[in-house]
């Protein structure tokens, strides 16, 4: 069994660093947006790492769908290949965080359910999960109603969650709580997991899994007041009640009402233009979402330089990746609809103006 | 046996009412490699062939209603049907009968779903209320109270602390009265007037009310008293709908076994209509049989139908246009065993020779000479035999790997007694067998062994060129033949080589060096200029590609890279040697291990002797039984296979009847 420190990390560490390597760089990022089409998109995508899972894909029947599935079943050869290699003792957190394309399964399957798609509708767009995939997907989407498709997941770490949400949806007919409860779930798992490492392992990991927690539980709080209208203590009960440096206090301000403006910037000092955004929230909020992503990219980069050997590169290194494919989405679909780079160069986290990141 | 068995193509023309009587015979005989012919279908009958797809897809999916309902039932599959009875269904006719049947199940099944969701909830209803039984109140008394808002529920534990934070603002009071692993009991209550705030963080921390009915009156300990009695009846109506279940069980078991297989025999000649080519009035069948079973077919075909036109065309008066031949294995018994070897590597194209024979011959020999001992052989022997005699039921999955295992140790006890070791030792050996070693000691005449070993390595890939000649021959690749580095030209080569280091290192040898350096050189020409060599003989134009600088360059490389292989793959077989040696190094350093540590006197010296003796001697078996296996692998795969065997032939798959089916079960 691997230890930590040096000698448990020289693996991973070699493979990670190498990987780093094959990020898609500036320039490579700017040739893909400038591509006509969704084709030649694809055509230049072949000459990078995602090259070999593109190969079988025919020129006249492309689809973004079917584009996106091959992409992300790299992130999940990324995954699954860096969960093997790490020392024993971190597995159970980067298969935990690896978990979250399960819940977005399971939440597309729940979805399905509702508006009777069939199981050839819902297969193409499950995340290909590899040999981590535990859920019974086509049995679930079999059983007919959304009660059943949970009795079938009596064996997974779903269930519990899941059987209490259900009445609610009984009652209700929204998914809304069932996708709560797993969100909060999730979240509180992988929080728990990272605060069993050890020593280094621990704090590293803290240092990102933290900002992510933070990340999301600000945004949710922030959501459901602006999009949902939730009350305070609805709020409080969808929200966590921990943080890297978002604290319980922030969260419930949010929900009583406080200004949002003012927690986000005692969080992230620096962040610019927060007020202007949260002026008109509803169409400030994913604006600012960008930003604190864009943000978190680069603390993910930071954990690069320093002493490498505990699990903070490989953490860094799949949410990097991660986000380098939530930007070739946003390029696959904006090259899928015909929209010019003017369009939707904005929603990428990753700057194109290479003199840019030459000078930074 | 040394090649993949004759196979010969056949082509029929059918008129379209024997379509089906003629399907089945090709289904059933288990002997027909169905060729995709649907694309010479005329545009028009096109259209009904489509009609068989999805035919086969209707099929499919009654074949899996009807699996679900036997699963509901517990009903096994059952025997498969008798060829008489192997016929098309029609879809109209078994569709409702298989409906009908599904119904009855499903409501059966639906109750006593409903019946056993019931009982779970009456359950938890008690386990909620008892942590208050003792409390003397009404319950329903709570239910319409006009100043005091009271819930009593289950919630996720986890969510105890967010949902006290949510209702930081408001007096309330929250007992909670159970907690089991993640679940808890509560009782909130507050003032009505902040009901809907109360309301709302309950909903939102996940908290399910209790749900009584109105019937349930009275307090705690009474409505436990009702619910229990709710549980029994319930329980009974459980027990009258499994017994109900028994009894469809009965009813439908044959029925459903009956139409399962018979589902199955229509699906699969849908299936096989789907890829027939369809003329105007008649059908066009293309596939291939073993030329063996080929006039037994026919005549049967001949039996059902008069207008049938067959046309057969045996695989050799196709030439060399092969590739699409399917490759039937004939290897029965131990050689069925190492066909499993070779074809992990690759399946024999229809021309080449099978090397199975030669891999039975070879890898036992290779290993047993890097293995050579009487005992190890032995207990390699036993475990062949253990493996083999599907005995232990954990090891069922390996009966293939046991006469494998069993014919690697019988050549290791062979070399055992050439080698004179038994279990490492060769004071054992000629204490037990009263002679020392037949023909060489490994420890004591290294140089011997592994020049022994290098000679038996030229042996091997010299037969590995000669069986690549006689491929080339077999396929008509006359270029192949005369000029691959593996063909004549590189057996020239290799013969060359040998002699001039033959005739460097032994100054008493026969022939002058330079006949072979003549040799050599005009073979390594050969070689060089093979693909300009080869462009002349089939006409090829033009005779170099790409320009005869990146040629010349190309064909050093390869040249030098043929040299080297040739070097390297001979001393490859050094191996062989080097693994007898350190076999018996090993097993001496077992015996020192065993006299430093337990060489004293007294009973426990001896146990601790005989300890490190038998463990040490078990790890041999299967730590370095594991290595020479892996490194014989090697040799099979890399060095003499390389050198004739190609592979990427097509498997061969009949239409698989249900009667292979029905022998498989039975």
């Amino acid at each position: 069994m691997l230890t930590g420190g040096a000698s448990g990390y020289a693996a991973i560490h070699s493979r990670v660093r190498v990987m780093y390597s094959t990020l898609l760089s500036p320039q490579k990022l700017a040739d893909l947006a400038n591509a006509p089409d969704l084709s030649g998109l694809v055509g230049l995508l072949k000459d990078t790492p995602y090259g070999p899972y593109l190969e079988g894909l025919e020129d006249k029947d492309l689809t973004s769908k079917q584009v996106m599935h091959q992409l992300q079943k790299r992130l999940a050869d990324v995954y699954i290949t860096l969960i093997h290699t790490a020392p024993a003792h971190t597995r159970s957190l980067l298969t935990e965080l690896f978990r979250h394309f399960e819940i977005d399964n399971l939440k597309a399957i729940l979805r399905a359910i509702v508006i009777n798609s069939s199981w050839e509708q819902v297969r193409e767009i499950l995340f290909p999960l590899g040999s981590l995939a535990k859920l019974p997907a086509e049995k679930m989407l079999e059983a007919g109603t959304i009660e059943a498709a949970v009795a079938q997941l009596i064996n997974t770490p779903y269930y519990d969650t899941l059987s209490h949400a259900v009445k609610r949806y009984t009652e209700e007919r929204s998914l809304f709580p069932l996708e709560v409860a797993l969100d909060l779930d999730y979240w509180r798992t992988l929080w728990i997991n990272a605060n069993r490492l050890p020593g280094q392992d621990r704090t590293q990991a803290l240092r990102i899994v933290g900002p992510l927690v933070d990340m999301n539980n600000l945004m949710w709080a922030m959501r459901y007041r602006v999009y949902h209208h939730l009350s305070e203590e609805e709020i409080i009960n969808y929200t966590l009640p921990f943080g890297y440096r978002v604290r319980d206090e922030d969260i419930r301000a949010i929900a009583a009402g406080a200004d949002m403006a003012r927690i986000v910037m005692r969080v992230y000092p620096g962040l610019m233009n927060v007020d202007n955004l949260l002026q008109d929230p509803e169409r400030g909020l994913p604006k600012l979402e960008l930003q604190l992503q864009r943000r978190l990219k680069q603390q993910l980069n930071a954990v690069f330089t320093g002493y490498p050997f505990h699990i903070g590169l490989p953490l860094a290194f799949v949410i990097l990746n991660e986000l380098e494919l939530q930007d070739l989405t946003v390029l696959i679909e904006a090259k899928a609809s015909g929209k010019s780079p003017a369009e939707f160069m904005h929603y990428l986290l990753m700057s194109t103006n290479v003199e840019e990141i030459a000078a930074s | 046996m040394f090649f993949p068995e004759a196979m010969t193509e056949l082509e029929l023309i059918i008129p379209e009412k024997d379509l089906l009587p003629v399907t089945k015979v090709l289904a059933g005989r288990g002997v027909f490699h169905q060729v995709d012919a649907s694309y010479l279908s005329s545009d028009e009958a096109s259209k009904s062939l489509g009609t068989w797809k999805e035919q086969a897809a209707a099929y499919s999916a009654l074949e899996r209603q009807i699996l679900f309902t036997m699963q509901a039932l517990a009903v096994d599959e059952g025997p498969p049907l008798s060829i008489d009875e192997e016929t098309m269904v029609e879809l109209g006719t078994v569709r409702p009968l298989v409906d009908q049947i599904e119904r009855d199940v499903k409501n059966s099944n639906d109750q006593l779903i409903e019946n056993q969701n019931k009982l779970e909830k009456l359950r938890s209803h008690i386990l909620q209320l008892e942590p208050i039984a003792e409390v003397d109140l009404d319950i329903s008394l709570l239910r319409n109270q006009q100043y005091i808002y009271s819930t009593l529920g289950t919630m996720p534990a986890v969510n105890l602390e967010r949902l006290e934070t949510s209702l930081a603002r408001i007096p309330y009071v929250l007992m909670t009265l159970r907690k089991e692993r993640e679940d808890a009991v509560v009782w909130l209550t507050g003032a009505r007037f902040n009901a809907d705030i109360l309301d709302r963080a309950a909903r939102s921390a996940y908290l399910n009310p209790l749900e009584l009915s109105d019937t349930h009156e009275g307090t705690p300990a009474e409505i436990i008293k009702s619910l229990r009695q709710e549980i029994e009846n319930t329980q009974k109506e459980i027990e009258n709908q499994k017994s109900a279940i028994v009894q469809l069980h009965d009813t439908y078991e044959k029925q459903l076994q009956t139409l399962l297989w018979q589902v199955r025999a229509s699906k699969l000649l849908a299936d096989a209509m789907a890829r027939f080519g369809k003329l105007n009035y008649t059908y066009l069948i293309v596939g291939w049989v073993p030329t063996s079973k080929l006039e037994a077919l026919t005549q049967q075909l001949k039996q059902i139908s008069g207008n049938i036109v067959i046309e057969a065309t045996p695989s050799l008066q196709r030439g060399s246009m092969t590739h699409n031949v399917p490759v039937a294995l004939e290897n029965t018994g131990m050689f069925g065993a190492f066909q499993t070897l070779v074809t992990t590597y690759a399946r024999p194209r229809y021309e080449e020779i099978d090397p199975t024979v030669l891999m039975t011959i070879t890898f036992p020999l290779l290993f047993g000479a890097m293995f050579g001992d009487v005992g190890h052989g032995l207990l390699l022997v036993l475990l062949g035999w253990l493996l083999s005699s599907k005995r232990v039921e954990a090891l069922k999955g390996m009966s293939a790997l046991g006469s494998i295992v069993l014919a690697c140790g019988a050549v290791a006890m062979i070399f055992g007694f050439l080698y004179g070791s038994l279990f490492g030792s060769e004071s054992f050996f000629h204490d037990l067998f009263g002679f020392g070693a037949l023909w060489i000691e490994p420890l004591h005449e290294i140089n011997q062994i592994l020049a022994v070993s290098i000679g038996a390595g030229v042996v091997i890939l010299s037969l590995g060129f000669l069986l690549n000649i006689y491929n080339a021959w077999r396929a008509r690749e006359w270029g192949r033949l005369l000029f691959d580095h593996h063909g004549v030209a590189g057996l020239l080569l290799y013969w060359s080589l040998l002699g001039i280091g033959a005739s460097a290192l032994l100054p008493a040898f026969p022939v002058p060096m330079l006949v072979f350096v003549i040799l050599a050189v005009v073979a390594a020409l050969m070689v060089m200029f093979s693909e300009v060599f080869k462009h002349l003989l089939e006409g090829h134009r033009p005779l170099v590609e790409d320009g005869i600088f990146t040629y010349l360059i190309q064909a050093g490389v390869e040249l030098f890279e043929t040299l080297i292989s040739s070097l390297s793959n001979s001393v490859s077989y050094v191996r062989v040697g080097a693994f007898a040696v350190a076999h018996g190094g090993l097993s001496s350093v077992i015996f020192i291990l065993a006299e430093l540590m337990g060489g004293g006197e007294g009973i426990f010296s001896v146990i601790i002797y005989w300890l490190i003796v038998v463990v040490g001697n078990l790890f041999i078996v299967g730590f370095e039984g594991l290595i020479v296996g892996i490194q014989t692998m090697r040799l099979e795969y890399y060095e003499f296979f390389s050198k004739f065997f190609e592979g990427g032939g097509m498997s061969y798959e009949p239409l698989t009847p249900l009667a292979t089916a029905r022998s498989e079960k039975s």
